[in-house]
């Protein structure tokens, strides 16, 4: 006795066409908003990616600024100059490729520390839920005391012991890396205990019960079973978590541990650009900063959508 | 039979989704007398559980009521305001639910959730409605209500807790009761203690009961009468008696027989094949045709008029005595 | 006792339901263990189909669980063909054991992975016990497995949520009988599914072991379900044993007072009109059982030795019962 088909689809579909008929595309096109801040983030993606290419300027080349050029005021100001839009800082360099390039090294510190903690993350919340017992008991304490002090403080001094012992000639080529790991380190307790989480539920599921018991090893049970079900939280605190890494990064930037003058992100801009505030030249640290709030806000916009998306409940 | 306490006619209860309406519950009608217990069968999905809640105005949205009327003791409530409803809810009509411990709010003393109720309802001093409400709990067969008053609802155990519950909803004198799966979450001794109960107010209150379940059993235990639902739609309504010993409907006495016995033995049960279909794929014409061992070419094109059977109603073409026997 | 195929020999398992070490060490108070299966022993006969019946918290499920291997007992030992489970001198024949012993689940919703399709669900056990060696046979043998639960080769295509209820669970069905095994426990199989469907997952059970002779352990709070579907019947009440029987004895004169008060409180769908007993009280918190038998704050039939007591189970024929009203001749014959 078979019963009869309930959906006159057929079985053979492909990915793409499961994707344009799925919930999540659709409630994407449902939201204005969160079209709007996707069409935002992904043009900051595509700067940050083709800056090099697109940018009027090298604001890295030492070489190509002119120091006469210097505290040249937004191109609609009376002295303003129509080929340095945004104006320029105190060393001649062009805002608008300065931003640019900016962006570029914020999103690279962004996602690269997002990539580290959501991977340190994954792995100790798939450790401390499936094996359970003193190792999870330890590696949860320790999140909790990490949970203690504010990730800033955190990722300050992670920031700040890695560089003093790296010898100080190196630090301005490991300065990207040493800060992203820092703030990596900073936030890997959150994709923990999520996941965590999540595999405390899934584990007890009869389908995880059902590998156990053709004698899959605990290994493969979580590589193939358990990960790839759990994965829909971590990619919306991924999210979230790449606008947090971007503050973060601006922030440390700001007060001067972070990314070095020569090569400077979001934050150093805004921070090179407060010494001026005080003295009219506004632009230098105003227009960063609002670049910095927009990508910031339309990534969190994205992550609050895909939330609600990932969400059953609140569909 | 004196005038139905409650009436509805033709609900249609709808849920706009993206894919098109789905229609959930497609023209049900039925009558509920004072002091009946109405059983309303039907497996998952057939639409029994958004009957009771169009019914008392509870519809989650995007559900909405899309057709027919439903008269309560005269009146019509199915377009009340929501302040109007309010005030038929709980006092004439009210609800019991099948998770006792989502019915409670778990920070409240049971006294107090009780006492609050009475007073919404019924305008007597304080002291007086705490009075009531241990009268109350004496009623549903709690041991000790006056001690048991000021106890908080984790301290009860499931059974204690659903009869709390069905205090809470007599708390205002109701009129007619929706039981959505009272004793779904229960186990079979427990059940037995709540089936009693219900019978034993709906005899002494003569209040009216609309017992929405999936469970045969509890229906022929406590129903009057029984409606059958299938795919939102009513197959069959008719006295429990009647239904329980000779179901007309196909989709009825396929029910009936696919339930294993305790009796008699029976090496296969007898089973329907398929499914209910889904609210998105329903069949044209009578939506258990698929399934049906005896349909008709008719039954594939024309949606079924309902016969009055011996003392049932049933939606089924295979009643229709004008259609031409071959 | 002949050809047994399971014997389950005072099984016991505990769960810590302590607090925190730091809330223990704070609050000073002790470790708390929760008695889910207490002492029970029954054999399963090859071919048969045992049912274990209770109602919630009985220690059914747990029973079920141990037996597969999914848990640990606390003590005792099983024994399938002979072979302790728990011996680590066994662990050789551990893995051959392992293909022979399945497990069909209760919720059909949960038990496949929702990421995988019906094909690679079904072949998964196919592949880690090496039972075909090339794609085309296994998905050859996949096809044929869909086909034996009365579903078409087509759906293997598909994915778990494009089927319903009762589809999910042949498809649990099949996955089972993937590795050729000839002991299933079925946890509570069809109580997730409505009335019509069960019927067919039924009886589909019900070919299967006549086709390849296999024996279930059939765990079920339902006692029509258990009826249909049992041979023998161990009915279970807060962790222990309380009464097993051949099925159809033991629903025409059953001994232990409560499988009395169970068939009892069964709704009367027949309306015959039978008279209800009223039954009395409701499950105690398993944590702090109550004392002797467990039984006895409920029993019609109760004494002195039962509050103190634990009664031993004491098989007469074919049939075993824990109590001792029953053993001093206490309670009459059911009418």
């Amino acid at each position: 006795m078979s019963e009869t088909p309930l959906t006159p689809r057929a079985g053979e579909q492909n990915a793409l066409l499961r994707f344009l008929d799925s919930d999540i595309l659709y409630s994407f096109r449902q939201s204005k908003l969160t079209m709007l801040a996707a069409a935002v983030t992904a043009s900051y993606f595509l700067i940050a990616l083709f800056s090099p290419w697109i940018a009027p300027q090298n604001p890295f080349d030492l070489a190509g600024l002119n120091l006469l050029d210097s505290l040249t005021p937004p191109s609609w100001h009376p002295d303003g100059v129509p080929e340095f839009p945004l104006g320029t800082d105190d060393q001649g360099r062009d805002m608008l490729s300065a931003i640019m390039y900016g962006s570029r090294i914020s999103l690279a510190v962004g996602f690269a520390s997002v990539a580290f903690a959501a991977t340190l993350g994954i792995s100790l919340g798939l450790i401390s839920g499936y094996v359970g017992g003193a190792v999870d008991t330890v590696i949860m304490r320790i999140a909790d005391i990490q949970l203690t002090f504010p990730s800033i403080l955190i990722a300050l001094l992670i920031d700040g012991t890695v560089s003093g012992l790296l010898p100080s000639v190196a630090r301005e080529d490991t300065a990207f890396w040493v800060l992203t790991f820092s703030i990596g380190l900073s936030f890997w307790v959150q994709y923990a205990r999520t996941v965590r989480s999540s595999v405390l539920v899934e584990k007890d599921r009869e389908y995880v019960q059902a590998a156990r018991l053709i004698g899959l090893k605990p290994l493969t049970i979580m590589a193939r079973h358990v990960l790839p079900n759990v994965l829909g939280p971590v990619l919306v605190i991924a999210t979230i978590n790449l606008a947090l890494a971007v503050i973060t990064e601006a922030t440390l930037s700001f007060l001067g541990v972070g990314i070095p003058v020569t090569q400077p992100s979001l934050g150093t801009l805004i921070r090179i650009g407060n010494n001026f505030l005080f003295s009219g030249e506004w632009w230098i640290t105003i227009f960063p900063g609002v670049a910095l709030a927009i990508l910031v806000l339309s990534v969190n916009l994205l992550g609050d959508w895909l939330r609600d998306a990932l969400n059953p409940k609140l569909r | 039979m004196s005038a139905p306490i409650l009436s509805v006619k033709n609900l249609v209860v709808e849920f706009p989704t993206r894919r098109g309406i789905l229609t959930a519950v497609d023209e049900i009608s039925f009558d509920i007398a004072a002091g009946e217990v109405l059983g309303v069968v039907g497996e998952s999905g057939a639409g029994k559980s958004l009957t009771g809640a169009a019914i008392i105005g509870l519809l989650e949205p995007p559900g909405r009521v899309a057709g027919g009327e439903i008269v309560f003791d005269g009146r019509r409530i199915d377009n009340l305001s929501e302040e109007q409803l309010r005030s038929v809810r709980g006092s004439r009509i009210a609800m019991i639910f099948q998770d006792p411990l989502t019915s409670l709010n778990p920070l409240y003393r049971i006294g107090e959730q009780l006492i609050e109720t009475i007073l919404t309802h019924i305008d007597m001093s304080p002291s007086d409605a705490r009075k009531r409400a241990i009268s109350l709990l004496d009623e549903v067969g709690i041991p000790a209500p006056e001690t048991r008053i000021d106890a908080y609802p984790h301290q009860f155990s499931g059974g204690m807790r659903q009869r709390v519950v069905i205090a809470l909803a007599l708390a205002g004198e109701p009129d007619l009761v929706i039981a959505d799966e009272p004793t779904t979450a229960l186990d079979v001794s427990v059940q037995a203690q709540i089936i009693q109960l219900l019978k034993r107010l709906c005899h002494e209150r003569g209040m009216a009961i609309m017992l929405i379940t999936h469970d045969m059993g509890v229906i022929a235990e406590t129903a009057d009468r029984v409606a059958v639902l299938y795919a939102g739609r009513i197959a069959e309504v008719g006295t429990t008696r009647e239904l329980v010993h000779n179901p007309q409907h196909p989709y009825t006495s396929g029910l009936m027989s696919s339930i294993p016995s305790m009796d008699g033995d029976s090496d296969r049960l007898v089973q329907i094949p398929g499914s209910m279909p889904r609210l998105t794929a329903i069949p044209d014409g009578c939506a258990f045709h698929p399934r049906c061992s005896r349909s008709l070419e008719r039954c594939h094109l024309e949606r079924p008029d309902e016969f009055t059977v011996n003392q049932s109603r049933v939606a089924c073409w295979l009643y229709d005595k004008d259609a031409p026997h071959d | 006792m002949t050809d047994a195929m399971v014997q389950v020999d005072s099984l016991t398992r505990l769960f810590d339901v302590s607090k925190p070490w730091l809330n223990r060490v704070i609050e000073r108070e002790d470790r708390r263990f929760l008695r889910a299966v207490d002492d029970v022993s029954f054999d399963i006969r090859r071919g048969e189909t045992f049912a274990l019946v209770g109602e919630s918290g009985s220690g059914k499920s747990t029973v079920a669980k141990m037996v597969v291997g999914l848990l640990q007992p606390t003590k005792g030992d099983i024994r399938i063909d002979g072979v302790n489970l728990a011996d680590p001198a066994q662990s050789e024949s551990m893995r051959a054991m392992r293909r022979r012993i399945q497990m069909i689940f209760q919720d059909p919703f949960a038990s496949l992975n929702p990421r995988w399709r019906v094909d690679r669900i079904i072949s998964e056990p196919i592949q880690a016990f090496g039972l075909e060696s090339d794609d085309r046979a296994i998905s050859k043998r996949v096809a044929e497995l869909l086909t034996l639960v009365g579903m078409s080769g087509d759906d293997g295509r598909k994915f778990p949520h494009e089927f319903s209820g009762g589809q999910r669970q042949r498809i649990c069905i099949a996955r089972a009988l993937a590795s050729r095994p000839d002991f299933i426990v079925c946890d509570e199989p069809t109580s997730a599914l409505d009335v019509s469907v069960q019927a067919q997952i039924l009886n589909l059970m019900r070919d299967l072991q006549q086709e390849f002779g296999l024996t279930y352990l059939f765990i079920s709070h339902d006692l029509s379900v258990v009826r249909h579907m049992a041979s023998r019947i161990g009915v279970m009440y807060l962790g222990r044993i309380v009464e097993v029987a051949e099925s159809k004895a033991l629903f025409k004169q059953p001994s232990h007072p409560y499988t009395r008060m169970l068939f009892d409180a069964v709704p009367d769908l027949k309306m015959s009109g039978r008279p209800h007993q009223s039954v009395e009280g409701e499950i105690p918190n398993p944590i702090s059982p109550p004392s002797g038998c467990t039984f006895h704050p409920r029993c019609p039939h109760v004494n002195e030795r039962c509050r103190t007591e634990i009664p031993e189970a004491i098989a007469s024929g074919d049939v075993i019962v824990a109590c001792h009203a029953h053993q001093e001749g206490r309670i009459g014959k059911k009418l």
